[in-house]
């Protein structure tokens, strides 16, 4: 249990520690040069891995509907955002606003295909939320004005 | 700190838009693995950045305005190797007891730690901050927020 508990930490150790060289690379270089220097490390990373495991790929494997590949074009624009706010807002402030947005859309998607179901809850957890990167702005505009 | 309005909700939307990657990328893993869709997921999404650096738009520029062109360090353009991992270690740690529940807020939390770690330390070139009560109070209603949603799944 305790080695799993430390693999899901180092996980999200792994995804600031990316995004932040990434945002390392945008200081002196474009935010599309960082994502794609990101995404051609991480794909040759992941080819080696293929090969090393022997995974067979087939034509099945590639017979998804059409949208499914699109994930690759969102990640390129994703990492091009991060690599472009995280050397603005910090680290920590960077990741607080990801996860704030990805936990809000998830509640809609959510909604979309489960209408009514924990609504009570999620409405309060989006309340939290939505509170916490307010006061993080109130906090950032007083830092600004103390300068 | 510089935050602006507009930084912060393009932070925002970023996560609207990973929220979009995760489920398009789990579609595709479900036909090969996460291993492959991922694999092909950095293939094409190398294809696209390269577009859009040959677009040359102007928005997203750098944050140093050096006259003489700086090189960025040599380990700076090594952030894909940590991103691909959390691949490998997501699968490791959701097929365990921990659970997609479990495994999502163990994640958050090394996020957050390596975050504040890395600002109070100005690592990786981040201007060294000290947090204010407003910055404990904020962290602490997104992270609770979040854990209200992960547990009432």
């Amino acid at each position: 249990m305790l080695t799993y508990i430390l693999i899901s930490l180092i996980n999200g150790v792994c995804i600031n520690l990316s995004r932040s060289l990434n945002g390392r690379l945008a200081m002196d270089r474009n935010a599309f040069y960082a994502s794609l220097w990101n995404h051609i490390i991480g794909f040759i990373f992941l080819s080696v891995i293929l090969v090393v495991q022997g995974q067979q790929m087939t034509p099945f494997h590639f017979s998804a509907p059409w949208y499914s590949y699109l994930g690759g074009a969102m990640g390129a624009l994703f990492v091009a955002i991060n690599s472009y706010i995280l050397p603005r807002t910090g680290s920590t402030q960077a990741a607080m606003l990801i996860i704030s947005g990805q936990m809000i859309s998830g509640v809609m998607i959510d909604h979309l295909s489960h209408p009514y179901s924990n609504l009570g809850i999620q409405s309060v957890a989006v309340l939290l939320i939505i509170t916490g990167v307010w006061f993080s702005k109130i906090s950032a505009a007083k830092r600004l004005n103390n300068r | 700190m510089r935050t602006t309005g507009t930084t912060m909700l393009l932070g925002i939307s970023a996560g609207g838009l990973l929220t979009a990657m995760i489920s398009t990328n789990s579609s595709l893993s479900t036909w090969n693995s996460p291993l492959i869709a991922s694999w092909f997921a950095h293939g094409t999404g190398a294809v696209v950045a390269w577009i859009l650096l040959m677009l040359r738009f102007r928005t997203l520029r750098p944050l140093k305005v050096d006259p003489v062109a700086k090189k960025p360090p040599k380990w700076s353009y090594l952030g894909g190797i940590p991103g691909a991992m959390t691949v490998l270690l997501a699968a490791i740690a959701v097929n365990s007891p921990l659970q997609l529940s479990g495994t999502l807020a163990l994640v958050l939390m090394g996020q957050i730690l390596f975050g504040l770690m890395a600002d109070l330390r100005g690592w990786f070139g981040v201007i060294k901050c000290r947090f204010s009560v407003l910055d404990l109070y904020s962290v602490s209603l997104i992270l609770g927020g979040s854990a209200l949603l992960i547990y009432a799944r």
